[in-house]
């Protein structure tokens, strides 16, 4: 610890509003930075570098405001006041609760530059890959020819994309698999930070939100395996229910059969339920706070055969001990023949108008990397874009005519709350996803006991300051539970290059987020913790279920640090032509030779982590494109 | 192609095109200097809103490895509704089959650019072999390609024409008739087939006849019909008696005929084209091939002829009725095909004008002399006609057409002349004097600052001829 109050320096490369924003909101903790908390400005200066334009711009500008306030104030900006005076500026807004939102969302970046620069500062664990990573055929797209041709092109390389791509190319087709992202080799997630990370395997830099009352956080993956590079690995099985009713009222036939398919995509994926060797304290807490209230939990069957407990799977797995369908999928995919282009963003899927018998998907044309564009024709166009991504694509093709395209978004709203514990937790140390708390799940709300490395996860500490500081420090006595309903399908995806989503919480599930938010403190008090971190910023901490109760009382859902992870729907399967863009076997109605397969083809919220239940109806309808 | 049934194809199209760029072989660090040169031909006129399939044939040059002059191939041409034109060129390289397979990418914002750049992946048995992209150099090439269009007529096979033009009006009369000469004998065969549909609206009725012109005997003849007409899906079929495309088979009297039709070059329209399609003048002719071979037997009373690519041909003819007057020749001159129609309108003031004459000289290189029907029937405004004196045993044709002229002197020797009556749809009658064994002296002038003969034709009983008076 410093003796004397000193102005922060500003380190080469870092903005001088953001550097003030920096040091403003996580001064030096009692811990002393020990050298690292000098190189949080820079770092945060590339976090919201990678943001999209929207973010970054509201970053720089909220930073500058702040900067204006403190010279409003005393004369001087941010970064040149002493620690006493940029905490009293700090302070002066800190109490005030309109603000206490918007200081919540500039603390997100602060936070995530900051745990990085002290996991960095700690030595990164280097955890060895346990095994090869199976090859896969991957072309850089500046490489790859201007002009050729394939019997099937499939857009995207996640969950559906990488078995609709397996399916085809063991059905005889010349598959192309078109990849907007790179190719992330296990090895190369053992050699970076975390946060370097994030950056590059997320769309905007994990910023993508969900515009709407209250908005939502919305990340999703681009990489070779798509969001299963970046997801946590755990892999529930589509509920019976879910199934009854795709098939029934949605008339989704494939549905009927999904059971075998998801049979397949377990076995792909070699899921198994968690060993409790590696489970780590955040999931031991969950279990031993549902065991003292009688619920129904267990370690959450995962995808991750030898999972060593990095606790890094949203930035990519560093042991590739998770079978992302870039090491389980894909390499059998590529087996049969399937070829995968890297770098590819699809401009728009060729259609040709004049074909006997309607219009006819011919193939697509596809930006590269580097600039120029290259086309491939083909008959058949697989879109597995991601539900956020698949309306926007169909729309600039032309394809974007049926009025409930890009509607029907489901999107599990999630929210997550913090134990505090006397006792070290070290809640990085293990399964990042580790424990499934059912209870509930009956009302639509399924908790998850969820760790990440630190700032990366959705809880937000609460606090500006010394306070948020003192958390940070603390923040190894912290567990934090995750929770996330079945929602109704409330948003939907607009825009033709750009996806804008927008998505309105129901009634109903902003109901059961409250209900999700007082299940998981009375978990974690049960468990033994000592305060619950609510991370409502009116009321941060509550020490008992009363407590909790009251505070649960006066705030909305729009008041809960809101985030989204699963979009599905967005081109449904279903019978009715009316209310569904694509036929019950996925084929896109209006145009030949276009399938649907990825998670905007799901009909309904699948009410649990959609993995398995995208891979088997990307599975199915690919099958039934064959037949 | 939505032609009416009977009456032919439409036009296509055929351009030439040629292309620079570079490619670079797989395996190889350096790109090579690559130049295409296509003749593009089409089956149908250029659809500029639609898809066009086309074929390609030409020449592909890699420079230090491949010079085919044999590359064929295919084009997608689509610059609007696919906004593509693609091509599919294969040609040989080093011993090796390599298949070009590109396309340009049309796209409103840089249309000049798009429909001049040409990127291609090269193909040795589906696996890629090379890439690169080939540039139509607008600034040297646009010129002569757009000067390259053509749009040639597709001529269409002789069944196009086969179909039955009739279809119910009533004063019509339309006929399938077959010349041949047997090489053998020398003996000429006429085999005529006739639908009538009488003026008054009364039912169509079928009918015909066969003559044989034997070398050293009397012409023999016998009519059949006259039968009900029930319309085949092609050609004349009727009493017995059918003419359908590549075989003609019937009896009349004591001749009976099995003969396969084998024709052999284009159709020749002895009328203007468009009177073939749009019937406007009072009857036109034409004949599905210009020249045919036919093969079979024809016996009349105990004789019977074996014929063997014995040269003739069959004609057509559909429209009001016989002309007032006329004459007609169809002369089989080896390496020519000489075909006149000279006649004299049945109308009342056409009546007192002199024969219009068509003729029609196909050559041996598929093309046709004088070019246009009409140049011989009414020349320019009626100057430079062609003129025809009908007479016999003799008649002649004269005429000139750019710096050829023609002479034809047709000679129908009495004995070896048959004559007949025909009947119009309105009754009246008309006499014919046919002769499939006439003589004809054919004289070809070119203008070389003089005429000079350029082709001399005698035709000792091989020439097919015919006067019809009143």
């Amino acid at each position: 610890m410093t003796a004397a109050p000193r102005r922060q320096d500003r380190p080469p490369g870092a903005s001088r509003s953001l550097t003030g924003l920096a040091a403003a909101l996580l001064p030096e903790g009692r811990a002393g930075g020990a050298g690292w908390h000098a190189r949080v400005p820079a770092r945060l200066d590339a976090v919201v570098a990678s943001m999209p334009l929207p973010a970054r711009t509201g970053m720089r500008a909220a930073a500058g405001a702040l900067d204006g306030y403190a010279v409003a104030r005393t004369g001087r900006r941010l970064a040149d006041l002493s620690v006493p005076e940029r905490e009293s500026v700090v302070g002066a807004l800190g109490a005030r609760p309109a603000l206490l939102a918007l200081l919540d969302v500039v603390k997100v970046p602060v936070l995530l530059a900051a745990g990085t620069e002290r996991m960095v500062q700690q030595g990164l664990p280097a955890p060895a890959p346990a095994r090869e990573d199976p090859p896969l055929d991957c072309t850089p797209s500046d490489r790859w020819p201007a002009r050729s041709t394939a019997d099937a092109v499939v857009v995207g390389s996640g969950a559906g994309g990488a078995m609709a791509a397996r399916t085809l190319a063991r059905g005889g087709l010349r598959v192309v698999v078109l990849e907007e992202g790179r190719h992330h080799s296990t090895a190369s997630f053992g050699r970076r930070a975390p946060l370097d990370r994030f950056t590059e395997l997320y769309r905007d830099g994990g910023a993508t939100v969900a515009l709407g009352r209250p908005p939502l956080l919305l990340p999703t993956g681009r990489a070779v395996g798509g969001t299963t590079v970046v997801n946590a690995g755990t892999c529930y099985r589509t509920p019976e229910h879910v199934l009854a009713r795709w098939a029934g009222e949605f008339g989704f036939a494939p549905a009927a059969d999904l059971g075998r398919y998801l049979d397949e995509a377990e076995r792909t994926l070699q899921v198994a339920a968690q060993p409790t060797e590696v489970l780590g304290a955040n999931g031991r807490i969950a279990l031993a706070g549902a065991r003292e209230l009688g619920w129904q939990a267990a370690p959450l069957r995962r995808n991750a055969p030898g999972c060593k407990g990095s606790c890094q799977c949203v930035v990519g797995c560093p042991t590739g001990a998770k079978q992302s369908v870039q090491l389980s999928v894909l390499p059998a995919a590529c087996a049969a023949g399937a070829r995968i282009v890297t770098g590819a963003r699809v401009l728009r899927i060729l259609v040709d108008p004049d074909r006997p018998g309607g219009p006819r998907a011919a193939g697509v044309r596809v930006a590269r990397e580097g600039g120029g564009t290259l086309e491939i024709l083909a008959p058949l166009v697989v879109v597995a874009a991601g539900a956020l991504q698949t309306p926007p694509l169909l729309r600039r093709s032309g394809l974007g005519g049926h009025p409930r395209l890009g509607r029907n978004l489901s999107v599990h709203p999630a929210t997550s709350v913090a134990g505090r514990f006397a006792e070290p937790v070290t809640a990085w140390e293990g399964v990042l996803q580790s424990v499934g708390v059912e209870e509930l799940h009956g009302q639509g709300v399924l908790i998850e006991a969820t760790a990440t490395p630190p700032g990366m996860g959705s809880f937000v500490l609460p606090g500006v300051g010394r306070e948020l500081s003192a958390e940070a420090d603390d923040a190894h006595r912290l567990a934090t539970l995750g929770a996330m309903v079945a929602d109704l399908p409330s948003g939907r995806v607009l825009g033709r290059d750009r996806a804008l989503v927008r998505y309105d919480l129901a009634p109903r599930d902003a109901d059961r987020l409250l209900t999700a938010v007082r299940a998981m403190g009375r978990l974690l008090l049960a468990a033994g913790a000592r305060e619950v971190l609510t991370g409502i910023p009116r009321a941060p901490r509550v020490r008992t279920l009363d407590e909790l109760d009251a505070v649960l009382g006066q705030v909305t859902a729009g008041q809960l640090h809101l985030s989204a992870y699963h979009p599905t729907g967005t081109a449904a399967a279903g019978a009715d032509p009316r209310r569904f863009p694509a036929d019950p076997a996925g084929r896109l109605r209006g145009v030949h030779g276009v399938l649907i397969a990825d998670a905007s083809l799901l009909p309904g919220c699948p009410e649990v982590n959609p993995q398995l239940s995208i891979m088997a109806a990307a599975h199915a309808v690919a099958d039934l494109q064959l037949a | 192609m939505s032609a009416a049934a009977g009456t032919g194809g439409g036009r296509g199209t055929a351009f030439r095109e040629s292309m620079a760029g570079t490619v670079r072989l797989d395996g190889e660090d350096h790109a090579r200097r690559v130049r295409l040169d296509l003749r593009v031909t089409a089956d149908r006129v250029l659809r500029p809103l639609g898809t066009t399939q086309a074929r390609a044939a030409g020449r592909v040059r890699i420079a230090g490895w491949a010079d085919d002059p044999d590359a064929a191939g295919e084009l997608e041409i689509s610059p609007l509704a696919r906004r593509r034109i693609r091509y599919r060129i294969s040609f040989i390289a080093g011993g090796r089959r390599l298949t070009l397979d590109g396309w340009k990418s049309v796209t409103p914002r840089r249309p000049l650019a798009s429909m001049t750049r040409l990127p291609f992946t090269l193909y040795e048995d589906g696996a890629p072999a090379g890439t690169g992209a080939l540039r139509f150099p607008a600034a040297t090439q646009l010129a002569p390609f757009l000067s390259s269009f053509r749009f040639p007529r597709q001529e269409s096979g002789p069944e196009a024409f086969a179909a039955p033009r009739w279809s119910g009006a009533p004063g019509r009369t339309e006929v399938w008739y077959t010349t041949a000469t047997d090489p053998a004998t020398g003996t000429g065969l006429w085999l005529h087939h006739e639908v009538v549909a009488p003026t008054d609206g009364s039912a169509p009725h079928a009918h015909g006849w066969a003559a044989v012109f034997p070398a050293g005997g009397p012409v023999a003849h016998a009519r059949f019909g006259p039968a009900e007409w029930t319309r085949p899906p092609d050609g004349f079929a009727a009493d017995g008696v059918a003419a359908r495309p590549g075989r003609l088979t019937g009896s009349a009297g004591d001749l009976r005929w099995d003969l396969a039709e084998q024709p052999a070059g284009a159709p020749l329209f002895t009328f203007p084209r468009w009177s073939w399609r749009r019937p406007l003048l009072p009857a036109a002719q034409m004949l599905p091939a210009a020249r045919a071979h036919y093969s079979g037997t024809f016996s009349y009373g105990a004789a019977t002829l074996a014929l063997d690519r014995a040269p003739g041909a069959t004609a057509r003819i559909f429209g009001h009725g016989n002309a007032h007057r006329w004459a007609w020749l169809h002369a089989d001159l080896g390496d020519a095909v000489l075909e006149v129609v000279a006649a004299v309108s049945t109308r009342p003031v056409l009546r007192r004008l002199p024969p219009l004459v068509f003729l029609r000289l196909r050559r041996g290189d598929g093309s046709t002399w004088p070019r246009r029907a009409e140049r011989t029937a009414v020349g320019w405004a009626g100057a430079g006609r062609f003129r025809c004196t009908i007479g016999l045993p003799t008649w002649t044709v004269t005429g000139r057409a750019g710096l050829r002229r023609i002479r034809v002197r047709v000679t129908q020797p009495a004995e070896r002349t048959l004559a007949l009556e025909y009947t119009d749809p309105d009754g009246a009658r008309a006499t014919c004097r046919n002769s499939e064994r006439a003589d004809a002296e054919v004289v070809l002038e070119r203008w070389w600052g003089g005429w000079r003969t350029e082709r001399r034709w005698s035709l000792d009983g091989t020439a097919h001829a015919e006067v019809g008076t009143r």
